[in-house]
């Protein structure tokens, strides 16, 4: 593809930058936002405006942000929710990402009986609104004895992730010609061998999307983080709504912001991480 | 705290030695207490760790697990535990809300001790009500805003050549004409669901109290259909055209920069608003407090408190614990805290706020709230879901935002719609 | 799996014959896990829709009462109007957003790690503080409007938020902006998995980039329109924290979407029996859009197997 753009006029090279900084730019305009209010005082966005430069430079935010600010008592900032958040994120998504990936496979390469009307079910799973679904969940949960854990939110997320994990892998996977799977086949290799072999390799491009929509969306998850879990435990999201939510009061948007930029570090590593793995999925593509 | 706990406490424990001899059996009648609330951070954390620093200090275990967000949110977590049969030994409730809920889950007779601290004497009588559905006592209210307060910017005023707050909803009128006149937005509340709310219910208290109780709270079709809240309507007109365009869907602290430079000029907001106030960097001499017009010239009250509902538990050492935070939430000392921490007035009207700690705006409500007790004036919040259930409240708010925000909808029209909403939410 | 503990030369013959039972061994639990739940759960929230639950479920039948007051009320009128604009708008504007993006970005662009980044980003704050912080730059009194006049446009408009016909489109853009990277992410990964000999022959045939992309590689990813679709589906049924964050579904009703009619009910005014009538009907206008287009792939399906 590459060869044949490059030989393109450098005119419209200048366009398609052009384009795409001013998307960037449209993009980062509430970022910019956040990162100013995160260096302004409280009394600066409250007696001005909460859209506005800093009149002094309030870097203190950051800190009591992480570590000093108190909620729910705990004068510990948002640093042990960080920790949760982690504890419910990477196993979540993993977990569901790895079943997800097989769910596809077999779904889009090893047709059986009932596949359609199988995923015609797990798609309209995706389309299931969290609210609805609260109070089975919390029948669920009582029902085996994990309400207010952790481990609840892992498995409420996995279980839900599945749907869409498998929907992202199967449609990528159903793209992989036919042909090379027919190969495989005539050489004898199984189920596991031709995903190992053949299947996994084309896979980190969507393997990367899939664990970003899973990670972002467990991350910032929020309605069943506070109803299923009490006090200590909470995801990271329950200390960002304790600092900016509340009916009489005026919230905190300075150390607001700076704890919504810090949450957002997680976030924003895998996304850079997985950049890598883009390119590498295209050179994969290339080498073949 | 009080001879009767040290005495309840020795029974459970000289029961508990009876049944099983184990020391760490006696020692579980610690009075311990497990809470939920939406109170996680600012003075409203502040208040409720304060609380909770009293609770220890009187010997017992506390332990507040805050759902933040908004108060659906603190109820979603109720629910759970409830359906899940571990419900917190107190959790926040205010409102209708508390005989909504003691039906689905058993609660905690309240009535001894309400009794022994002669506690019933001292708390308006509407309020009272709600906290004893079926004459029972099972919840005790923790704090008292006013929601019919109006705020005045100094700068805005001395431009205008005001210098007193208006009485009368015509004085209120002129005025806002006036500002208007000036280049002044008049009004400087936000746009959100409850403050659409607390300028209909502002209006109509000020209108005709006695038609507020009747239409409001006791959801009378002929009062709904009526004058008053046709006069209401129309008063709630007048505020909308009054708002800066900008203000929907806006928390009202978003203007409060321009209130206090006097761009804005009059603002409708619980006694709250003065910490908020007070928080963005300005003083309380910017702005003039006191109650919002009420044209009958006798002190009308709308009553917004919070509230603690006890639920059942079989732990000797919950159930010690409930009975220790029920004497302190009752108790002058907790209620002074508590309200010097968020800018409340206490529950109690038996107690004298002329100490350091409190500003002229909680004496004047706190006064103002004693007097419309004698007057019979002291009714219940609509926007503040003090005088309907919830569903019936937000099928009532869903006809005020709409007819704040839709220009089009002519007050005759409105009259109609929220009686027949009401109807439909019966 | 005790196979791999067989010595080598029987392990071949053990796996042979297990091979067919293995893969639906971990084909069907993950599958069946995630039907059961979405099954149950959809049939559970259908029961509770017939009863009179109201802050907990209850079991007594009351026919079709949710439905009629549902039906009738202001909110969920508004409400259907909303979605079906928002929905509209928000499909296109993101697709075309998205896939705009991803095939700029596939034409060797320096810096194409940072603007990924740029794009996606959005996704990874949480949604509640950036529905607030976009009502402050739509906000006309303090955001985007005061910008640009202080800039010296005095008479510039932008009010769409405060406006109540406007203010749905105000939620279009917010939501695109949020979503458009990873629709984005999708496309790309799709582009970048396209066989490199389809684009060689097109090559060889002198076609130019634009009609490779158009006539190749498009056609090639048509599976991840379809997931970029149905997520941009969901997010449309879904759309919830935004909204609340942006409006809070103001101005008035303005902004009222089934998702926040379906919240409101169930858990502002406690009834549980109304809201999950309200979700179930939320999921029929779901499957009035996807049923037809599975109709319209099965028989697709069917004509291509005859006339291949």
């Amino acid at each position: 593809m590459a060869e044949a753009i490059r030989r393109q006029a450098p005119l419209s090279r200048w366009v398609i930058y052009a384009v795409l900084v001013a998307f960037a730019a449209f993009y980062l305009v509430p970022l910019i936002v956040t990162v100013l209010n995160s260096v302004r005082t409280e009394q600066d966005i409250g007696s001005t405006s909460v859209v506005g430069w800093p009149r002094e430079l309030a870097l203190s935010n950051f800190g009591k942000a992480w570590g000093t600010y108190c909620i729910a008592q705990r004068c510990e900032g948002i640093s042990p929710f960080m920790w949760n958040s982690i504890l419910m994120v990477v196993p979540a998504t993993i977990i569901s990402t790895l079943i997800g990936a097989l769910n596809g496979y077999s779904i889009a390469l090893w047709r059986f009986r009932g596949d359609n009307w199988v995923f015609g079910i797990i798609t309209l799973g995706v389309f299931l609104p969290e609210q609805m679904k609260l109070v089975p969940w919390t029948l669920v949960l009582r029902d085996l004895g994990l309400s207010n854990t952790i481990t609840a939110l892992v498995f409420i997320h996995v279980i839900q992730g599945i749907s869409f994990t498998t929907l992202f892998c199967r449609n990528y996977y159903v793209a992989i010609p036919p042909d090379l799977l027919k190969a495989a086949k005539i050489d004898g290799a199984g189920y596991f061998r031709i995903f190992w072999r053949i299947v996994l390799p084309l896979s980190p491009p969507i393997l990367i999307v899939t664990v970003i929509w899973q990670f972002t969306h467990i991350w910032n998850e929020f309605l069943y983080g506070v109803t299923f879990t009490t006090g200590a435990q909470q995801p990271v999201t329950a200390a960002l709504i304790a600092l900016s939510v509340s009916v009489a009061e005026a919230p905190q948007y300075g150390v607001q912001s700076a704890a919504v930029l810090i949450a957002a570090l997680p976030t924003l590593l895998v996304y850079l991480f997985g950049g890598k793995y883009f390119l590498r999925g295209l050179t994969a593509g290339a080498v073949k | 705290m009080g001879p009767d706990i040290r005495r309840r406490g020795l029974l459970a424990a000289t029961a508990g030695l009876a049944a099983a001899p184990s020391l760490a059996r006696a020692q579980a009648v610690r009075p311990r207490i497990t809470v939920i609330s939406q109170w996680s951070a600012g003075s409203d954390g502040a208040a409720i760790t304060k609380l909770g620093e009293a609770f220890t200090a009187a010997g017992g275990t506390w332990e507040h697990n805050p759902v933040p967000g908004f108060t659906t949110e603190m109820m979603n977590k109720l629910r759970a535990d409830i359906l899940g049969g571990n419900p917190p030994a107190a959790s926040q409730l205010k409102g209708p809300e508390i005989a909504a809920w003691s039906r689905i889950a058993p609660t905690v007779d309240l009535n001894a001790v309400v009794a022994e601290a002669g506690y019933e004497q001292v708390v308006a009588p509407d309020l009272a009500r709600l906290h004893k559905p079926q004459g029972r006592w099972i919840a005790l209210p923790l704090q008292i805003y006013r929601t019919n307060t109006l705020y005045a910017s100094k700068k805005a005023m001395e431009k205008v050549g005001a210098t007193a707050l208006p009485k009368t909803w015509a004085e209120y009128n002129a005025l806002a004409a006036k500002m208007k006149e000036a280049g002044i937005t008049p009004v400087a509340n936000g746009g959100q669901r409850p403050d659409d709310g607390q300028k209909f219910e502002t209006a109509l208290v000020g209108i005709d109290p006695a038609a507020y109780r009747r239409a409001i709270m006791e959801l009378d079709d002929r009062t709904l259909r009526g004058p008053a809240v046709l006069a209401a309507f129309r008063q709630l007109r007048m505020m909308s055209e009054w708002m800066d365009p900008a203000a929907s869907g806006q928390h009202y602290s978003t203007f409060l920069p321009r209130f206090i430079r006097g761009e804005m000029g009059l603002l409708i907001q619980g006694g709250w608003a003065q910490g908020v106030i007070r928080h963005a960097g300005f003083s309380d001499d910017d702005y003039l407090i006191g109650q919002a017009p009420v044209d009958n010239g006798t002190p009308a009250f709308l009553l917004n408190a919070d509230a603690f509902i006890f639920w059942r538990r079989r732990e000797a050492e919950l159930q010690a614990g409930q009975m220790l935070m029920a004497r302190l939430v009752m108790s002058k000392e907790v209620q002074q805290t508590y309200s010097q921490t968020t800018g409340s007035i206490p529950v109690r009207t038996d107690m004298d706020l002329s100490g350091a700690g409190w500003s002229a705006g909680q004496r004047e409500t706190a006064a103002s709230l004693a007097a419309s007790v004698r007057a019979n004036q002291s009714l219940l919040s609509l926007a503040h879901n003090m005088a309907q259930p919830n569903a019936m409240t937000a099928a009532m708010i869903d006809v005020l935002t709409e007819f704040v925000h839709n220009k089009s909808v002519r007050p005759e029209q409105a009259v109609t719609r929220l009686a027949d909403a009401v109807e439909a939410a019966r | 799996m005790n196979v791999q503990g067989r010595p080598a030369a029987p392990r071949r013959s053990w796996r042979a014959a297990l091979a067919p039972w293995l893969v639906h061994l971990v084909l069907w639990p993950p599958l069946l896990v995630s039907v059961v739940h979405i099954i149950g759960f959809t049939g559970y929230t259908s029961w509770i829709s017939f009863t009179s639950s109201t802050l907990i479920p209850e079991n007594d039948f009351v026919g079709l009462r949710n439905y009629n007051s549902v039906l009738a009320s202001r909110n969920w009128a508004i409400a259907t109007e909303n979605l079906l604009i928002f929905g509209t708008g928000f499909v296109v504007l993101t697709t075309a957003i998205g896939l705009t993006l991803a095939v700029l970005l596939d034409q060797r662009i320096r810096a194409e790690n940072v603007l990924r980044t740029i794009y996606l980003y959005p996704m990874a704050v949480s949604f509640v503080v950036t529905g607030t912080v976009w009502s402050w730059l739509l906000n006309p009194s303090i955001g985007i409007q005061k910008l640009v006049r202080g800039l010296g446009w005095e008479a510039f408009r932008f009010d769409w938020v405060v406006d109540r016909d406007m203010a749905i489109y105000t939620i279009v853009i917010a939501g695109a902006w949020q979503a458009s990277g990873f629709a984005m992410a999708l496309f790309l990964a799709g582009i970048r998995s396209v066989d490199a000999d389809l684009y060689k022959a097109a090559q060889i045939d002198g076609a130019g980039p634009w009609r490779i992309y158009r006539r190749v590689v498009l056609p090639a990813i048509w599976p991840i329109f379809i997931a970029v679709m149905v997520i941009l589906l969901q997010y449309t049924i879904k759309t919830f924290d935004l909204v609340r964050a942006l409006t809070g579904g103001g101005p008035g009703l303005a902004t009222q979407l089934p998702s926040l009619v379906v919240y409101d009910l169930m858990f502002q005014r406690g009834l549980l029996g109304r809201g999950s009538a309200a979700a179930v009907l939320m999921l029929l206008y779901l499957l009035a859009v996807l049923l037809p287009y599975f109709a319209f792939v099965q028989w697709r399906k069917r004509r291509n197997a005859r006339h291949g």
